[in-house]
């Protein structure tokens, strides 16, 4: 089955299995289980995570390692079976981005995102070590 | 809800397995200690709240342009496509 999503400027098929599942939502947004991760070369190193029947709405997100290349945020057991992850190459971690206007990008370090790989299932986690972790780090940006 | 009575030091203890304890009260602030098992998320309830606002304000319409970012990691070197005769 294949279903389709779109941006304003370009139309995608989406393949069933390209479609990730988030049982849960993400937080504030419950209802929505089902997105795409799009990306491009143009707005490299960030993603698009559009929610699949809705292609005018997304999360901009982004590999939280091209900014901390050292972050590694400590997953709960329940998380880990949730997820149904059995070793940690199963697990793409990506976090949400703020566009601030004029005041600046950040990232959302406390609240990633891990998704599995194989199943595409995904939940937005809050990790043991939530607490060193920033809600707004703030992403460096090029002149 | 369950509400208990509690001195200093006296514990609240859940499942067998999640002992909480009044540590300090000073004014209007309550210092709680908390032992769990290590599988065992223990979060302050405004963590949620904090990343429910978060990803409301992250919500983002069409494609706005975005900031350039330095990479700390160098991006790999792109493959070539493959040559077709």
């Amino acid at each position: 089955m294949k279903t389709v999503a779109h941006t304003d400027e370009q139309w995608l098929t989406v393949r069933k299995e390209n479609v990730i599942r988030m049982p849960l939502g993400l937080l504030g947004f419950e209802e929505i289980k089902q997105y795409v991760l799009l990306s491009s070369p143009e707005d490299d190193p960030f993603l698009w995570l559009q929610m699949l029947d809705d292609p005018n709405h997304s999360f901009l997100v982004i590999s939280p390692f091209v900014l901390e290349a050292d972050y590694s945020p400590e997953l709960s057991d329940d998380d880990v079976s949730f997820l149904g992850l059995e070793s940690p190459d199963d697990a793409l971690i990506i976090n949400i981005v703020t566009l601030h206007g004029g005041a600046g990008t950040t990232v959302n370090l406390k609240g990633p995102i891990v998704l599995n790989r194989h199943t595409m299932v995904a939940k937005q986690v809050i990790p043991m070590n939530a607490a060193q972790f920033s809600l707004r780090h703030p992403v460096p940006l090029s002149a | 809800m369950l509400i208990l009575s509690r001195k200093i030091n006296e514990c609240i203890v859940i499942d067998g397995r999640i002992i909480v304890k009044v540590v300090r009260v000073e004014g209007d602030i309550v210092k709680l200690g908390i032992e769990a098992p290590l599988n065992v998320p223990v979060h302050r309830q405004e963590i949620y709240e904090e990343i429910q606002r978060s990803n409301k304000e992250a919500l983002t319409q069409g494609r706005p342009q975005l900031p350039k970012v330095p990479r700390i990691n160098p991006a790999p070197p792109k493959k070539e496509a493959p040559k077709t005769e």
